[in-house]
């Protein structure tokens, strides 16, 4: 029975050394520390809690959140709750733990019974088989399956990243097309009050219908403008909304205005490379890929020349039907494939050239971050002196140009129409500010992610400047 | 008024830059002038007598006699000018002024004058009017060489005959002109002239007009017509001084036209004859009388009458553009227009919106709305009555009982006798005015219906 005893303890370190159990919150806590600092504008967002309880508060603090106006701060966090698309992630996450927890979980022996009859003998086998190879291979892989699990926490984690991100981006793009309405519903009232005076002069004969047709051009235009402005508005609102993961009642917020004010120094260009390589989650699952299969190098090794091999352990016990007597036969089997064919080259070559692709992947991760971290921080200067230059000199600028023609008009060297189509224009200014602020924002938000979260996907730098002033004629 | 800046000796010459020290021990003084008021007049303090004339904002050059020459000293020079009050415009000009002080010699005087240019590039001065050697007539390349910036010329001259000039550049003559360059030339007859009354009041000033963009300070000077500034001496109305006389006094007026357009020249409750042009006196068999003369581009007349009409009356040019301040000559005409509905509409946009011209411009002379800077309003004159409604060629001519003789100083208001004043009718009301709003073409109020009488639909 010695034997027996051996096995059961050589069973049991093996039990130890699998440590195979299910994560009880589905990794969510995991996640949760690798997202901290790196989610956008919220320190430490909560994640979708397993626990009901957890559920249901989660659900009134959105509540609450959707009843204010919505801030980026809320947004990123409803996203975070509420998103069902990251909720299936999370969930995936949940599935890949119980495969790792499988996976790693000694297999069940194999018991196997056989009764046998001859004339006079009747024979019964009882065999319990083990597999070697996996109580063998326990430690190599459950470290595996843990990297591979740390890879999937890690890219679920740029998961929720790249969902904060995405939220706040859909937030930017929603308050600041919001406003852009309202600029454009007051340009459009400007040029729909010059189209009305134009019309009374024509009705008392100070204009011809030429004149009043240039005015209605413009008014034309600006609602044509104002109509794409509107829709998007709306546009935006519904992205926001998908990222929150709302609708119906829920989607009836108010959104906070105006764009958060713009920094009053930007972040320094020193070390962002360093920062990068450094906390990128992307180049950390890089690396992380990189051990695993250096691990499996090693595994792989084993595995490649021993497919498998059983061991089992069988009592085998034959009764004489006639004269009763018993002889029972004990013994080890063990079971080896031999390596007559497959010396396992072909396994050792697949394992070298993983390990070489996942070196080639880390290097590739870790140049693009660096590219991108530069780029990102350019974009966001760039987009930082652009939005500064339109808020502190062309907006007071095209103020400026507006109160004089408002002087002009005062000492009659100057048209309503002037005025008006300089209120137009200041608007206009205001429109664009407004464009650069949210701009900035969106640099600053594929900045942050850049630097570290993940990768930003492909860096849209800024849109071209769409600058138009109208003039209007009564010079 | 401003009596200053007579020869005061070569000790505190004021030193030209570009011109040596001992080159201006030959030079008289150039005298200069910081005021726009209108300087009394110069009785002259040596060579021949004569009854001096009182340059309207203005003044007279001093002089030296140099052994039985007249010397005069212009200096051209860059020079900021008061338009009016709070309105300064960047010209050029002589002696501290645009237009330059006024010369005034005797018939027969011989005159030397140093022209010392202190400009940016070269200029002349042409006489005009004169009888002069040719080569003194100062035209650029034809009669001299241009004087290059910081050279002094001499021109030298007898003053043949008495009348009324000017003097101006003939050497880039559009920019220099356009910037102001002019001045008067009065030639007083020696001793007493047939066609030639003796006047009490003798008044001299020439028309000029620039193109100042509102909130600028210097002229436009590729403007053709297009002027928005209307002057008289490079003052405008209400910063004009006014020509003052006692009852009785025969009063003379002297206009000059430097602009590129005509001025007809109309005073108020008078009637006077031109009795003068640059040509010389009008014999006066061709005189007749006016009460408006037309001052062509390039002219001088000279008018005379008695101002026996007691009060305040206007004396203008009558185009009436060119007695209002800076406009927007291609603003549309609001007049009529119903801005009801729409005001607040506007403000909501413009805050500082408020209508005009709805009724009119006459809103501008009451309504003191803020302007760009630097820009002479378009209309700000005042009277006893209120607002004059005028800005530019305009003054007043006032006649009063006692103004002593000699005495330029403005008298005031007219203190108009009991009865005089255009009153209130006090019977049965008129009916209320209707608005100036008109809703159609044609239909305004006791506009003739010219169109046929609608009928009810088609009932055949």
């Amino acid at each position: 029975m010695s034997a027996l005893q051996n096995l059961a303890v050589l069973c049991g370190a093996a039990l130890l050394a699998g440590c195979a159990s299910v994560s009880p919150d589905g990794l969510r806590g995991d996640v949760a520390a690798l997202t901290a600092g790196r989610t956008s504008v919220v320190p430490q967002a909560a994640l979708p809690a397993t626990d009901p309880a957890a559920r249901a508060q989660a659900q009134q603090s959105i509540e609450s959140w959707l009843a204010q106006p919505l801030t980026q701060d809320a947004a990123v966090r409803i996203a975070l709750l509420n998103n069902p698309g990251l909720q299936a992630r999370l969930a995936a996450l949940g599935v890949s733990d119980a495969e790792r927890v499988q996976a790693i979980t000694l297999p069940n022996p194999h018991l196997s019974l056989g009764r046998f009859t001859n004339s006079h003998e009747r024979e019964i086998e009882r065999t319990l088989a083990f597999s070697l190879l996996d109580l063998l291979t326990m430690p190599w892989r459950a470290a595996r399956e843990n990297e591979r699990l740390q890879i999937a926490t890690l890219q679920a984690a740029q998961d929720v990243v790249q969902l904060a991100a995405d939220t706040r981006r859909a937030w930017l793009r929603a308050v600041a097309a919001e406003q852009l309405a309202a600029a454009h519903e007051r340009m459009a009232d400007a040029a729909d009050a010059g189209t009305e005076l134009a019309r009374r002069m024509v009705r008392v004969g100070n204009w011809s219908r030429l004149q009043l047709a240039r005015e209605q051009a413009v008014l034309q235009e600006a609602r044509s403008q104002l109509a794409r402005a509107r829709l998007a508005a709306n546009t935006e609102r519904e992205q926001l909304n998908r990222r929150l993961g709302v609708w119906g009642l829920h989607a009836q917020y108010r959104l906070a205005t105006p764009l958060p004010p713009l920094p009053a120094s930007p972040l320094p260009a020193d070390g962002i490379e360093a920062t990068a390589l450094r906390e990128r989650l992307d180049v950390q699952a890089a690396r992380r890929q990189l051990d695993t299969q250096a691990t499996r190098q090693g595994w792989s090794r084993a595995g490649a020349v021993f497919d498998d091999i059983g061991l089992a352990y069988s009592r085998n016990t034959s009764t004489d039907r006639d004269g009763g007597h018993r002889d029972t036969t004990r013994g080890w089997e063990l079971e080896l494939p031999l390596p007559l064919f497959d010396w396992g080259g072909a396994a050792r070559t697949r394992a070298q050239a993983e390990v070489e692709q996942a070196a080639a992947q880390l290097q590739d991760t870790a140049v693009r971050a660096r590219s991108e971290v530069r780029s990102a921080w350019l974009t966001y200067r760039t987009a930082l002196d652009l939005a500064r230059q339109q808020k502190s000199e062309v907006v007071p600028l095209r103020q400026f140009i507006a109160d004089e023609t408002t002087l002009r008009y005062n000492g009659m060297l100057a048209s309503v129409w002037d005025m008006l189509a300089e209120a137009r224009n200041s608007t206009q200014a205001v429109a664009n500010a407004i464009e650069a602020q949210r701009d900035f924002w969106l640099a600053e938000t594929d900045l942050q992610l850049a630097l570290t979260g993940t990768s930003p996907g492909a860096l849209q730098g800024l849109p071209p400047g769409a600058a138009t002033t109208t003039k209007s004629q009564g010079h | 008024m401003n009596r200053r800046n007579f020869f005061s000796g070569a000790a505190t010459a004021v030193a030209a830059a570009s011109v040596s020290r001992v080159a201006l021990a030959a030079l008289p003084e150039p005298a200069t002038q910081a005021s726009a008021d209108t300087a009394p007049p110069l009785h002259p303090p040596t060579g021949r007598p004569y009854n001096p004339v009182v340059t309207l904002n203005g003044w007279t050059a001093p002089w030296r006699m140099n052994a039985g020459v007249k010397e005069f000293h212009l200096v051209a020079e860059p020079v900021v000018r008061e338009v009016a009050p709070g309105f300064m415009v960047n010209m050029w000009g002589y002696n501290g002024q645009s237009p330059g002080p006024t010369i005034e010699v005797v018939e027969g005087d011989r005159v030397r004058i140093f022209v010392t240019n202190r400009l940016p590039e070269h200029t002349t001065i042409h006489w005009h009017g004169q009888r002069l050697p040719n080569g003194m007539d100062g035209v650029g390349g034809l009669n001299q060489p241009a004087i290059p910036a910081g050279k002094t010329f001499v021109y030298e001259f007898e003053a043949r005959r008495p009348g009324t000039f000017m003097y101006h550049p003939h050497a880039d003559e559009m920019v220099q002109m356009a910037m102001g360059m002019m001045g008067l030339w009065i030639t007083h007859p020696k001793g007493q002239h047939p066609q030639i009354a003796k006047v009490q009041r003798d008044y001299a000033f020439l028309l000029n007009a620039f193109d100042v963009e509102p909130g600028s300070m210097t002229p436009k000077v590729n403007t053709m017509l297009d002027h928005n500034i209307w002057c008289w001496n490079s003052r405008v109305f209400p910063a004009i001084s006014p020509l003052v006389a006692r009852q009785g006094d025969r009063v003379r007026i002297r206009v000059g036209n430097l602009t590129m357009t005509n001025h007809p020249i109309h005073i108020h409750g008078h009637e006077f004859e031109v009795t003068g042009t640059d040509g010389g006196p009008v014999p006066k068999s061709a005189r007749w009388p006016e009460v408006t003369t037309d001052v062509a581009v390039g002219q001088m007349r000279q008018i005379d009458f008695i101002a026996d009409e007691l009060g305040d009356w206007a004396l203008h040019c009558h185009k009436s553009h060119h007695t209002m301040g800076a406009m927007g000559h291609d603003v549309p005409t609001m007049i009529g227009v119903d801005h009801r509905g729409l005001v607040g509409k506007i403000q909501k946009i413009v805050p500082d919106y408020m209508v005009m011209g709805e009724r009119g411009m006459a809103d501008m002379g009451a309504m003191e709305m803020p302007l760009p800077d630097n820009t002479f309003p378009m209309m700000t004159g005042t009277g006893q009555f209120g607002p004059v409604e005028m800005g530019g060629m305009f003054t007043s001519f006032k006649v009063r009982a006692d103004q002593p003789a000699g005495d330029y100083r403005d008298p005031g208001d007219f203190k108009h006798p009991a009865g005089t004043v255009a009153y209130e009718w006090q019977g049965t009301p008129a009916a209320t005015p209707r608005p100036a709003r008109t809703d159609a073409p044609g239909t305004a109020p006791g506009a003739a219906n010219a169109r046929k009488p609608p009928t009810s639909g088609h009932q055949h």
